[in-house]
């Protein structure tokens, strides 16, 4: 096959060299008999993919056992599809080219809803029968891990087994299972059920849902098999420190969306922004040490020839002691050669010297998130910045020569008024205002300043999880009253599909019902659906009508406090008890400090046993 | 400050590197081999390298040459093993030197491009006629052929003086053949192998299927001596 696609296939395609696994330090082994083989699988385009820390810390972890060989498949884009299905072609495995239905398992990392589509689409191309339920004893099983796997449920008829919370471990528990498995020589039953009893594992064949007739909501929510527990514990690894990193990561040949080393300083984030589900599913905050951080930039720097490190995490400049790293790496005679960015900064955590200390050489845009106009509003989400904050902050940056300004906000937060969407405009306002208050000497020759708002969807475990999301109707009046609301032509304004934010909202907060939804999506073609020239809003009304599911039960609807949520068998660590007390916190405009300063008992303390957070 | 000159090869499993990708590669491969590489000046600082020709996806080649500036005096055979050690298989150097100062750029230095062509044809093409055809095409006095300039407009453009020689041979596979083809650069100015193959099909009938999956090799690259 190899040959075949080499000579006869890739010539046709627009990105041959993503479909050929031959890049430096990917992993090629010797299979044998008894190697597990694992398709590590992203349901979006190679260049995004790539771009994913989550898989190259999983390929780099999986692939340090003798035993097990890892290997990566991407969505083939839509010119390389086609090309499959004309020849019929099965989907295969990058490094070894092996069609994906031969492997052990396919594991999907999943990192946004709007590429569920991509998922089935890639099983099919794969020739894996598409529900679980339904496939055969040969077949690989299918795994899916992740920050969306957090509410599985959409999903649950197409995927055997979902890993809820980080991986590092855990997969490497159901990879020492399969092996006991495959000694004993039991059947796909045997192996489910044996999955179903490693801690953070769930396996939804195992449980069974009952609805309300007359409303629609779910009445119960009980595993079917005694071995299988009723709640499923989120997995964190407690040292992240000394957890796996891989010394060697893919570099890609073709351009990605993130083309550089992106090293994890820390997980989690004590800021408690009410919107954000990272800020609550990957608590506690846990960081790595300088020292560790120093030498593992290093030796990827050495392993790769990258000439860009970004230090990941959710908030940057959060890291306890982050001039001291930064001081660090700038200094040190290896990292200083590369450039540093810093990604996720908050406006008033970082000053603007320090971010010009790292950037010596460009001063590209300067990207900040306010997320809402007014500081009403930025009370109820709980993002802790001031309008003083943004201020100072951009006044610093155009002393310093910056030009080009980038607001990101969100709109359709709850309680949001129209007063709060002009507030958007006002912010973008006074941003101009401040550079023309700069002596024209010392500033930028030319002023850009961005407003971008996209459309506010709630998450499963955040404060505004039982929140209904605005209408499609409602966004447009209020995308149009911001346009409106802009005066200045220095300040231009983006904005979002509320189509799409729409469907987001739909399988966030979904049960298993989608499952049938989702097929028939499928079979009328739909994929790329974050892809703006591939969503067809249309086609998803059409597969909602014809399953008989009303989309807006799951988008628009304000829930009960008391109501089983389809995500209620999960426990993050983060209680339902204090998501509620800060939903209602946010009705009230009232503010929740940030962990170090006070903690204010989300439940992660008394998650795991001896963990105490340090700050 | 010293400048290397290295002839590479550029086999199958990389032929469908862009030349950008290409660039990458090499950059973050010196970066690998601990390569002291100098870089420009200015507000955009680049590494100090080039090739004497951007290579089109597809091309595979046993000569390719490529310049770097290093900063500090390294003898040609750590060059040549240390980049080997860390280039990925597909791509391999095999030969370098150290150039003295004022030695002009590559791309002035070319000479020839010796070419062999894996191209399918169509269905029952006498292999014998074929030949006759490409002498005859050879024999006239010009070739004209509608070229895109640098504004983007056409141009006619007589391509026989940038054409040596051309010469076709069987393939192992039905309704395939092997075309040796060498190419002149004039003044920097060359002609693209599927172009004279394209041309060939434009002075008779088609005889070559001129499609993505046509196998184009350099086997040679020729510079003048004194580069």
């Amino acid at each position: 096959m190899n040959n075949y696609i080499e000579k006869n296939i890739l010539p046709l395609v627009i990105k041959p060299i993503t479909y050929l696994g031959n890049e430096v330090n990917a992993v090629h082994k010797i299979p044998n008999a008894a190697m597990i083989r694992f398709a590590f699988a992203f349901p979006d385009t190679y260049e995004v993919g790539m771009s994913h820390l989550g898989m190259k810390i999983l390929y780099g972890l999986l692939n340090e056992e003798k035993d097990i060989w890892c290997e990566r498949v991407f969505a083939p884009w839509v010119d390389m599809e086609e090309q499959l299905r004309q020849h019929d072609l099965p989907l295969y495995g990058l490094e070894s080219m092996m069609p994906l239905s031969e492997y052990d398992f396919v594991g999907f990392t999943l990192q946004y809803e709007m590429s569920f589509s991509n998922i089935l689409n890639m099983l099919e191309l794969g020739k894996i029968t598409l529900r679980s339920a339904e496939r055969k004893e040969a077949e690989p099983f299918v795994m899916a891990g992740g920050p969306c796997a957090y509410n599985p449920e959409p999903l649950s008829d197409f995927i055997d087994i979902f890993v809820i919370g980080e991986a590092e471990e855990v997969i490497l528990k159901i990879m020492a299972a399969h092996r006991e498995w495959k000694k004993a020589g039991g059947n796909r039953q045997d192996f489910l059920k044996k999955a179903a009893t490693i801690e953070g594992v769930y396996v939804p064949a195992f449980y069974a849902v009952s609805y309300d007739e007359k409303t629609g909501v779910i009445t119960a929510f009980t595993p079917i098999i005694e071995t299988a527990p009723a709640t499923i514990r989120k997995q964190f690894i407690e040292d992240l420190d000394r957890a796996y990193f891989p010394d060697k990561i893919i570099v890609s040949y073709t351009e990605t969306v993130h083309d550089r080393i992106s090293y994890e300083i820390f997980r989690g984030c004590g800021r408690g922004c009410r919107f954000c589900q990272a800020g609550m599913i990957y608590r506690p905050t846990r960081e790595k040490n300088v020292s560790t951080i120093q030498s593992k930039i290093k030796a990827l720097i050495a392993s790769t020839g990258y000439d860009e490190v970004s230090l990941s995490s959710l908030s940057t400049g959060d890291y306890s002691d982050i001039e001291t790293l930064i001081k660090n790496l700038v200094c040190d005679a290896e990292v200083g050669k590369v450039s540093i960015s810093l990604p996720s900064l908050r406006i008033d955590s970082l000053s603007i010297e320090m971010l010009e200390e790292i950037q010596k050489v460009r001063k590209a845009g300067l990207t900040l998130a306010p997320e809402a106009g007014t500081q009403r509003m930025r009370d109820v989400i709980n993002k802790g910045v001031t309008e003083e904050n943004l201020i100072d902050t951009v006044k610093t940056a155009f002393e310093k020569g910056w030009g080009h300004v980038k607001l990101y906000f969100m709109i359709g937060l709850p309680g949001e008024t129209l007063a709060d969407i002009e507030g958007i405009a006002d912010l973008g306002q006074k941003v101009v205002d401040e550079y023309y208050k700069i002596d024209r000497e010392s500033r930028n020759k030319s002023l850009k300043v961005v407003l971008s708002a996209s459309s506010f969807v709630p998450k499963p475990f955040t404060p505004f999880q039982w929140m209904g999301q605005n209408t499609p109707e409602e966004f447009k009046n209020k995308q149009r009253h911001l346009k409106a609301s802009i005066k200045d032509r220095k300040i231009s304004y983006s904005w979002h599909d509320s189509g799409v934010s729409f469907l987001e909202a739909v399988f966030a907060r979904g049960d298993r019902r989608l499952g049938l939804v989702l097929e028939k999506a499928h079979e009328k073609g739909c994929r790329f659906d974050g892809w703006g020239e591939y969503f067809d809003l249309q086609k998803w009304t059409e597969a909602f009508a014809e399953a008989g599911i009303d989309p807006e039960f799951y988008a628009l609807r304000n829930r009960d406090y008391d109501e089983i949520l389809p995500w209620d068998f999960i426990d993050t660590g983060v209680t339902k008890k204090f998501l509620k007390a800060e939903a209602e916190k946010a009705e009230a405009a009232v503010t929740t400090p940030f962990c170090p300063e006070n903690c204010s008992n989300c439940g992660i303390m008394e998650f795991k046993k001896g963990w105490k957070c340090n700050g | 400050m010293v400048k290397i000159q290295y002839q590479f090869k550029r086999s199958t499993p990389l032929r469908f590197l862009s030349h950008l990708d290409q660039q990458r590669l090499f950059q973050r491969a010196f970066r690998r081999a601990n390569m002291p590489v100098e870089y420009s000046q200015g507000f955009n600082p680049h590494p100090r390298m080039s090739f004497a020709l951007a290579m089109s996806v597809g091309l595979t080649s046993d000569s390719e040459y490529g310049e770097v500036i290093v900063s500090e005096d390294i003898d040609v055979e750590t060059f040549i093993s240390r980049m080997n050690k860390v280039l990925p298989n597909g791509l391999e150097i095999i030969n370098a030197k150290i150039c003295g100062e004022g030695v002009g750029s590559l791309s002035a230095a070319l000479s020839k491009s010796v070419y062999r062509i894996r191209i399918n044809v169509m269905p029952g093409t006498d292999l014998a006629e074929l030949a006759e055809s490409i002498q005859s095409y050879l024999a006239l006095p010009q070739i004209l052929m509608q070229k895109r300039n640098k504004k983007g407009k056409y141009v006619e453009k007589d391509i026989r003086p940038f054409i040596e020689s051309i010469a076709v041979f069987t393939d192992q596979e039905k309704d395939k053949v092997n075309v040796e083809m060498t190419l002149i650069y004039i003044e920097q100015q060359c002609v693209k192998p599927e172009h004279v193959l394209e041309s060939i099909n434009n002075q008779n009938s088609v005889v070559f299927l001129i499609d993505p999956t046509i196998e184009i090799h350099r086997e040679k690259l020729l510079i003048k001596a004194d580069a």
